[in-house]
């Protein structure tokens, strides 16, 4: 563990853009946080619990051209040789290592692969978990170092720095750090465990494989979805939604697109046949919740949810995956 | 909008008539003060709240339930607008209403609750507005907030706090008023200027279409502007599908989404309820009344139609003025 006397986060983004790196940094724009490709550390503002978008767009873009085409393939996009996210916090580390046994495990999806291994992690700690933040719950401590290159801590003004990857420690081996004193070590204990005591939110997961397994054929479900609109703002803002749709733009001449999907759009399951397993927004909004609960948990062994609580936060109709889950009935009749 | 409000709201839940099956209210919620829409039945009376965080417009919910069920509704000045809009368009069957009114001071921006309260969310007991101020209660401690500082903005402009068609109504009728002053401000921008505020505005959306899908008008099935959800099906036959318009793909950038909340708003014309579930679904938080009230101002000063009249508007556009 080391401490850096300046703005670590800053600096690093400043000696990252010298190198020629595409870094994508937390932006305010208006009352929220979003990570954008900076041109300048000034751009940059760090006073953040979580931004309002997960940063799955760094290495799975909303929009994606696949190709270009004309009579034949024209063209293939060019990928960025060195990117940096600098700030990310834990969770939505998390986040891109579900995505990468998404994109990566058995078949390779060469464009997440360009990107993702290109991809620098300058993760950044949390002191204070947010209102709908429910991460230590999932599994997932706000101030893991699991996944990242460097991860970074605010201490009372002060930055502690820990170094975790090579990728990491070469960057590091710019910057002047010295060693953590013991009182520093102490402190960011306390405040570690601080952090865990400032959680307002718990999710129970006790038994969940079981409960969730049981409870698919309750009516639970039709009253959770009640008020659901079908919309897709829980899954493009959610750090491990995944599913996309490719279309192609120009007939003669164009391009085509990798655009996200959501599977809460009646026609995202739409078949061949015409039959559609999952016509009634109810089946759809159970879906969400298994495929984050269930389903990934029986495929890859862990929770497809990190705990951002950014699905929560900006439902218009108020449903909240943390109440969700915690209320799945155990005894179904 | 005050526990005495509830208390009237609970009171008047009690003594619906009999052939009600379902109160279409408010709950809070578990884990923060904020309402949400439920559905109950007559006897769950109990689980009912209200208060200045009930801001979501319970028009959708209703007009779902109310196909083959009589419903009881909470509902204030916009969401018996938008009531008022679907029984025009015969969504909604009036006699399968029981509207409970409530006269309505406007409701708060929770995104402005959020950044103002001192309190976590969970530790909240309870909000009230009393008088000018917003009362927030959490383990004995208490905050007064200025309501002027947390109220959504749109409700500021509100033509009808008090619900126009109602069963019983609760609270003293307030005045409404027609106030386009906002839109005349912005109205004075140059067009490069407006251009490149909606340009910066659409630039933010990534098209989730949660303001189509929250909005009480927007209940076409298939809509011009929404390619991933245009009901083709792989056994729709070819000229069927040539006929489609194919507005818009689904590329997201600005030229495009601009695309898709014109269209969007155009179809407003005169329907347009003014509760704004469209900006508070909107998970950017773009400013997406202003586009719907610059309509309305013009369906006013151009057509002199006002949403309240009783025949719908497009109905009027067919009447030819005499002479």
């Amino acid at each position: 563990m080391k401490v850096y006397s300046g703005n670590f986060l800053k600096d690093v983004i400043t000696r990252l853009l010298e190198e020629g790196y595409r870094v994508y940094a937390p932006v305010k724009e208006g009352n929220y946080h979003v990570f954008r490709v900076v041109k300048s550390a000034d751009e940059t503002d760090f006073d953040y619990i979580n931004t309002k978008k997960s940063p799955k767009e760094v290495t799975f873009p909303e929009n994606e051209v696949l190709i270009k085409y004309g009579e034949w393939v024209e063209e293939l996009p060019e990928q960025p040789d060195r990117l940096a996210i600098v700030g990310i916090r834990p969770c939505d580390v998390k986040g891109i290592r579900l995505m990468d046994r998404v994109f990566l495990e058995d078949i390779t999806d060469p464009y997440y692969e360009a990107k993702r291994k290109n991809l620098l992690i300058i993760g950044y700690a949390c002191n204070q978990a947010g209102d709908y933040c429910f991460c230590s719950s999932v599994g997932i401590k706000p101030y893991s170092s699991e996944g990242v290159d460097i991860l970074v801590t605010n201490l009372n003004g002060r930055q502690i720095v820990e170094v975790v990857s090579d990728a990491g420690k070469e960057l590091a081996a710019n910057f002047e750090l010295t060693d953590a004193s013991a009182e520093d070590i102490e402190a960011k204990k306390e405040l570690e465990k601080k952090v865990m005591e400032s959680f307002t939110r718990k999710v129970d997961t006790e038994n969940l494989e079981e409960r969730m397994k049981r409870a698919f054929d309750s009516d639970y479900w039709r009253e959770v979805a009640t008020n659901c609109i079908s919309c897709g703002t829980c899954t493009y803002l959610c750090p491990t939604c995944f599913c996309f749709d490719i279309f192609d733009d120009g007939e003669l001449k164009g391009v085509r697109i990798r655009a996200w999907d959501s599977c809460q759009f009646p026609l995202h399951t739409l078949e061949s046949s015409s039959h559609n397993p999952r016509p009634e927004k109810w089946q759809r909004l159970r879906n969400r919740f298994y495929d984050k609960f269930y389903y990934m948990l029986v495929r890859k062994g862990e929770l497809y949810c990190v705990g951002c609580g950014r699905c929560s936060a900006a439902c218009p109709v108020g449903i909240d995956i943390a109440e969700v889950i915690d209320n799945v009935p155990s005894e179904v009749e | 909008m005050n526990a005495e409000t509830l208390e009237r709201i609970k009171e008047e839940c009690r003594k619906l008539p009999a052939e009600i099956s379902y109160i279409v209210g408010f709950v809070r919620k578990q884990s923060e003060p904020r309402e949400v829409v439920a559905v109950l039945k007559p006897d769950e009376v109990d689980k009912l709240s209200f208060s200045p965080l009930s801001f979501n417009n319970p028009a959708r919910t209703v007009m779902e339930l109310a196909k083959d069920n009589k419903v009881a509704v909470i509902a204030k000045g916009c969401d018996a607008r938008a009531l008022k809009q679907l029984e025009k368009e015969e969504k909604i069957e009036r006699e399968n209403l029981y509207i409970i009114g409530i006269s309505c001071p406007g409701v708060i921006d929770y995104r402005k609750f959020r950044n103002t309260v001192k309190f976590r969310l969970a530790e909240i007991d309870s909000v009230e507005l009393i008088g000018d101020e917003v009362v927030v209660k959490a383990g004995g401690e208490e905050q007064r907030i200025p309501f002027s500082e947390v109220i959504f903005e749109n409700c500021l402009y509100c033509e009808q706090p008090t619900p126009k068609d109602y069963d019983v109504l609760i609270g003293e009728p307030r005045e409404g008023k027609v106030d386009f002053s906002d839109i005349e401000e912005f109205e004075k921008l140059s067009a490069e200027e407006r251009w490149s505020y909606w340009m910066d505005v659409f630039s933010k959306c990534i098209r989730c279409h949660a303001c189509r899908q929250v909005c009480p008008m927007c209940y076409c099935n298939e809509c011009l502007v929404d390619p991933s959800n245009l009901a083709v099906s792989p056994m729709t036959p070819a000229e069927e599908k040539a006929a489609y318009p194919r507005v818009l793909g689904r590329t997201v950038n600005a030229a495009d989404n601009l695309i898709y909340h014109i269209v969007r708003v155009m179809h407003h014309a005169g329907r347009c309820a003014g509760c704004g579930e469209c900006e508070r679904a909107c998970p950017m938080e773009l400013p997406l009344r202003k586009l719907e009230r610059k309509l309305e101002k013009v369906v006013y000063e151009v057509f002199n139609y006002s949403p309240d009249e009783e025949i719908p508007f497009l109905s009027k556009l067919d009447i030819l003025p005499e002479g």
